[in-house]
């Protein structure tokens, strides 16, 4: 009785594991057929690090490329960047910087806190999606580390969005 | 005896000026935090400017990676405040009963110098690179870089400084 149990609860997460990947690009067919465009991220009225701003922006690009979710990732400024193209556009609203000397000695204080706007815009400006995103880092890890999670959390949000079908196609 | 050594000043001078302008134009350890080309994150190597060049070589021969430095249209400087001793040292620290982890924590840090560069791909794409430096070498990295021809956005020449 409990070895067919097993043998059932074996099933069923083999079934479940094996079905969300395919949940997740059936989701968002039309992502494929789009490029994207990188832009500069806006500090807005935030201080922050050049480097925290560059950080952002690199990780950004190395995440997106890494889920596969669009057709090409394009640096800003990219004179190749054609067909259908959606503009991530990310502005900073929030940066709490840490220290990795307190984090390490308190546990508790001394945590890197990012929170940017992002949106995905058409060529003509019109923007498809917004979303709210935070990149923190708490326990290990140098500071620069939030950009990672940021822009982690960022391609993670785009993949599950839906997106519009590209005009034309 | 005193008007002597009046007269060798100058040439003392000189002699510890360029003997300074050589130690600069010689490759920089640094360690590569992101962005530059295709050389991988957080890699050790040695930074240096040739023939208009800013050029970055892994410790292990691995091809070296270069850009012009006309294309770098920003440096940055700015400060960190990191942990030293890597893995080892955190599994360490953890290790350490009665909370001498902590402890070990507040001595086992260093200040370094980030150098934030951004640059020009050929086809126009934007790319930006962090270095990080021995304290103290960032500005002559800086210097070095808008010497040799990298352009400055910003002409106040501010250092940022992360916390500590």
């Amino acid at each position: 009785m409990i070895a067919s149990k097993t043998a059932w609860l074996s099933v069923a997460i083999l079934l479940i594991l094996a079905g969300s990947p395919s949940q997740v690009r059936a989701a968002t067919p039309a992502a494929a057929q789009w490029s994207i465009q990188v832009d500069k991220i806006d500090p807005g009225d935030v201080t922050i690090e050049p480097a925290f701003v560059v950080a952002i922006y690199e990780n950004l690009l190395v995440e997106l490329g890494k889920k596969h979710q669009f057709k090409q990732v394009f640096r800003s400024g990219d004179q190749n960047a054609a067909g259908p193209l959606l503009i991530l556009k990310t502005t900073v609203q929030k940066y709490s910087p840490g220290s990795e000397t307190k984090r390490a000695v308190t546990t508790v204080a001394g945590a890197t806190k990012l929170n940017v706007k992002s949106q995905l815009c058409t060529r003509d400006g019109q923007v498809v999606l917004e979303k709210v995103v935070n990149g923190n880092v708490r326990f290990f890890g140098s500071n620069l580390r939030a950009t990672h999670n940021l822009a982690h959390n960022i391609a993670k949000e785009l993949t599950k969005s839906t997106l519009p079908e590209p005009k034309g196609s | 005896m005193v008007q002597k050594s009046r007269s060798l000043l100058p040439y003392i001078t000189l002699l510890i000026l360029s003997g300074a302008h050589l130690a600069a134009q010689n490759p920089m350890h640094v360690t590569h935090i992101l962005g530059f080309l295709d050389a991988a994150n957080n890699a050790n190597g040695d930074l240096s400017i040739h023939d208009g060049a800013l050029q970055f070589q892994k410790k292990d021969a691995a091809p070296s990676a270069q850009i012009g430095l006309a294309s770098i249209q920003d440096v940055v400087l700015g400060q960190q405040d990191r942990q030293v001793g890597g893995t080892p040292l955190i599994l360490g620290r953890a290790a350490t009963p009665y909370g001498g982890g902590r402890v070990i924590a507040l001595f086992s840090h260093k200040k370094y110098d980030t150098v934030t560069l951004e640059y020009l791909d050929p086809n126009g794409g934007f790319h930006g690179a962090i270095f990080q430096l021995n304290k103290g070498q960032g500005d002559v990295l800086k210097s070095q870089l808008v010497a040799g021809g990298a352009h400055l956005k910003h002409t106040n020449l501010e250092t940022t400084h992360d916390s500590k």
